[in-house]
């Protein structure tokens, strides 16, 4: 009696532990209701939109009732966000997603083992995202045979160009700026007229990879280079990229600096440039009359839209670098993507609401645009802002989701039909040049484990020496470079370029570069 | 019986009072000697991954870039140089002040000044390189323009190095003269005034009275307070000059300290083994000299050393 009375006690165990099982695959299977809630932790570099709170809730309505998950939406802020950047991502703070780009080391830090690997992950916890993004993007976004991060699809050129005030040009009766010259005329041709007006606003742009006066944008309107952060002080032509050789010390170099001093003596920047912190609204509020560094198409177009309404009677003017130098480069996959970090403790739960961000209209619509009839409106396909849109609570692409793009719900201003005529005009010009537009500087992932501390050593020259000297800041140039070669050499300069040269050479060689 | 001596004697009898201890210890052991450990990351090449022991050890090489471009000596000075303007400058000039708000009579007048010494120490370090900019920049700044409107050679500040190792202080000053001032005026007010009324009818006058009473009574709080800033005193207020002096290369050469030269190399190329090995200078150099001092502190009046 007492036997058969345990046997059964042990089948009634079994039996509700069977079911539990069985129940608890069915939810998962069936979505959202049994996963356990989650909170993931989301970050993006720049500001965010004012109105984020608002957006964030409606987000996380439809991702809690879809996957159980609410998100929080983080940012670093502009100001010194590449520090804050690496620092999340070094301290092993659980993060669940992160941006990554090549211009913030995306490669460098995959090598370093910050991100997951999301090879196996992908075809399981986002399996349409895995088929929607194109096979040679995954293929360009490895480093060291893996996937570290999901590519956005949005083919774009990130080539700068000048921008100016066509307005104010025709007014003076100024040459168009496309050329070294005719830029020097323009600024010349402002001041004249009016004095009291600042040009531009230069600064000092503290990138991870180079220390460099943001003027030195100009120079693509003389080189051809591959890149124009010139690593090292080595440049190559973009049509000859096995071919690299020294620019810093250079007669050219020497003509260039000469010439920036000639600016600076000018007046073309502020003497006080060097302490100067960025200003991304002075174009858009009058502040200064010139763009020379980092405006891409895009931002050409955001400008457009923001001048349209609160400056009616200016004509922006914008010349393509590519259309001076001929040489156009759409991003690299590594350009905008996703991640997810080594501390995550939600891997699988990220991919899930990565994978609606971008594939799910409701989603991608609410994180780029807003809330529809509060921030915007669609009429006739173009994208309409409610407002103001220098004051609005969230512009377009308010949450800077420039990773989570997708090309076939885009919505564009009816202004940025500007931007898409460069883009096109962009496209010829790739098309003709020797690699067909392909980025190659940004295919290249350097490993500089072995001069690691000369690099340390010659960043800081680099401010110290370098900047003042592009800046046009230094009495006598000729001497300032001497000084500044001289203390690169010590901080192992020559070391540094002899290794870079050797990696540079083996890439070029594996991808066919001449 | 025999008399008992020793640490478990002690502990025996005042086991209440060591129970006490207990918590102070643990704070100070949690926050201030197990993350010494991480002195280990200046001598590993760091791996994210891998953690702090799962690094591969590199030895010194982490080291190098502070050596490498001879600018070790020029940073140390400098960072030396500046920390002893701020200790002797600024206890200077928050004695002088507290000494004349202390001998005023007017109690609203002397509490209003103080309240708007004190001011600035809440005004962030960020904003004060914005005012900073704002101030000196070259074209548009509120000097400049001044000077010009008086027709007299506008100031290239933000290319003038030799500038600099006065503007700083004087910004340090700005920020902190009310906060020490109030320390002193506190120690002052308590002093008995038995002393003075006796000094009074002794015939000394205020300025003996100043010599002979109040400066000898503040004496121990001016030597703690110097101690304290000497240990630190090779941690050279990195915000102060960072906001201040940001990326400007021209101004380096008499402007840069050992934490501004280590943040830089860090933004060129972010390494935690780089950063760690650059603190860890840091502290051994504030180590030695924080030793020293005591010992020559209490080689002449033992009752003022800090251990």
């Amino acid at each position: 009696m007492k036997k058969r009375n345990l046997r059964i006690f042990c089948l009634a165990i079994v039996t509700v532990l069977l079911l539990g099982v069985l129940a608890g695959a069915c939810f998962t299977a069936d979505g959202a209701a049994n996963l356990k809630p989650v909170e993931l932790q989301f970050y993006m570099v720049g500001d965010a939109p004012k109105d984020l709170q608002l957006v964030q809730e409606k987000i996380n309505e439809l991702a809690k009732k879809d996957l159980n998950v609410t998100v929080k939406f983080n940012y670093t802020s502009w100001t010194d966000f590449s520090t804050k950047y690496n620092l999340l991502l070094q301290t092993g703070q659980p993060i669940d997603l992160i941006y990554t780009a090549s211009w913030l080391d995306y490669a460098k830090l995959a090598r370093k083992n910050a991100f997951k690997p999301l090879d196996s992950l992908l075809p399981k916890y986002a399996p349409q995202l895995y088929k929607f993004v194109p096979k040679d993007y995954w293929n360009q976004v490895k480093v060291n045979g893996k996937i570290y991060t999901i590519p956005a699809t949005w083919k774009e050129f990130t080539s700068n160009g000048f921008q100016y005030r066509k307005d104010l040009q025709k007014q003076f009766n100024l040459p168009e700026p496309d050329s070294l010259e005719n830029v020097e005329k323009y600024f010349e041709g402002i001041k004249k007229n009016m004095p009291g007006q600042v040009l531009t606003g230069e600064y000092v742009s503290p990138g991870p990879g180079s220390w460099s006066f943001s003027a030195l944008e100009i120079l693509q309107m003389k080189y051809k280079w591959v890149n124009f952060g010139t690593p090292y002080g080595l440049v190559a032509d973009y049509s000859n990229p096995s071919n690299i050789k020294a620019y810093w010390g250079s007669p050219e170099f020497a003509a260039d600096m000469k010439m920036f001093k000639r600016w600076a003596d000018k007046g073309f920047w502020s003497r006080s440039a060097l302490s100067a912190k960025t200003d991304m609204t002075a174009f858009d509020n009058g502040k200064v009359v010139a763009i020379i560094q980092g405006q891409n198409p895009n931002k050409y177009g955001a400008s457009l839209v923001s001048a349209k309404n609160a400056h009616p009677d200016w004509e922006i003017g914008y010349v393509p670098y590519p259309a001076v130098n001929g040489i156009a480069q759409v991003a690299h996959a590594t350009q905008n993507g996703y991640a997810v970090p080594f501390s995550s403790k939600n891997p699988e739960r990220a991919l899930m609401f990565y994978q609606k961000l971008v594939l799910d209209k409701r989603y991608n619509w609410l994180s780029q645009y807003g809330i529809e009839g509060v921030h915007y409106n669609v009429k006739d396909g173009y994208y309409e802002p409610i407002g103001d849109p220098t004051k609005t609570g969230f512009g377009r692409e308010g949450m800077n989701g420039w990773g989570w793009r997708n090309p076939d719900y885009m919505l564009f201003d009816k202004s940025f039909d500007a931007v898409k005529v460069i883009f096109e005009q962009m496209g010829t010009i790739a098309s003709k040049s020797k690699y067909r537009g392909i980025n190659i500087f940004d295919g290249f992932a350097e490993d500089y484990s072995s001069y690691q501390s000369e690099r340390a050593a010659l960043g800081t020259v680099l401010t110290q020496y370098l900047a003042p000297l592009e800046a046009g800041l230094v009495s006598d140039v000729d001497a300032a470079i001497k000084v500044f070669m001289e203390k690169a050499k010590a901080a192992g300069l020559e070391k540094i370029q002899k290794e870079y040269i050797k990696q540079w050479k083996a890439y070029c060689a594996q991808y066919n570069y001449k | 019986m025999p008399k008992k001596d020793g640490f478990s004697a002690e502990l025996k009898k005042n086991k209440i009072l060591f129970l006490m201890l207990v918590p102070t210890i643990a704070f100070f052991l949690i926050n201030n000697y197990v993350p010494m450990v991480g002195i280990y990351y200046a001598f590993t090449k760091f791996d994210i991954q891998a953690g702090l022991f799962g690094s591969p050890f590199v030895g010194l090489d982490n080291f190098k870039f502070l050596y490498q471009s001879n600018i070790l000596w020029n940073i140390t000075k400098n960072t030396i140089l500046y920390n002893l303007v701020f200790i002797a400058v600024g206890n200077l000039l928050q004695i002088f002040i507290a000494v004349l708000l202390y001998k005023l009579s007017g109690n609203v007048f002397r509490k209003v000044t103080q309240t708007l010494m004190f001011m600035p120490y809440f005004v962030s370090y960020v904003i004060l390189g914005v005012l900073v900019y704002n101030l000196f920049n070259y074209e548009l700044g509120f000097i400049n323009t001044l000077l010009k409107s008086l027709h007299i050679q506008p100031l290239d500040v933000f290319n003038s190095p030799q500038l600099w190792p006065v503007l700083i202080p004087v910004f340090y000053m700005w920020k902190w003269v009310g906060y020490g001032t109030v320390i002193y005026l506190a120690t002052m007010l308590g002093i008995s005034s038995e002393y003075y009324e006796a000094a009074e009818i002794d015939g000394a006058n205020i300025f003996q009275q100043i010599r002979y009473i109040t400066l000898p009574q503040i004496k121990p709080t001016f030597i703690i307070l110097v101690l304290f800033a000497l240990g630190s005193i090779m941690k050279g207020q990195f915000e102060l000059f960072y906001q201040l002096v940001g990326s400007n290369g021209n101004l380096y050469i008499t402007t840069d300290i050992i934490d501004t030269y280590v943040y830089r190399s860090l933004m060129f190329d972010f390494d935690i083994g780089i950063g760690a090995a650059g603190g860890l200078y840091q502290s051994v150099f504030g180590f030695i000299l924080i030793i020293t001092v005591n010992f020559l502190v209490k080689r002449r009046n033992p009752e003022y050393a800090l251990f």
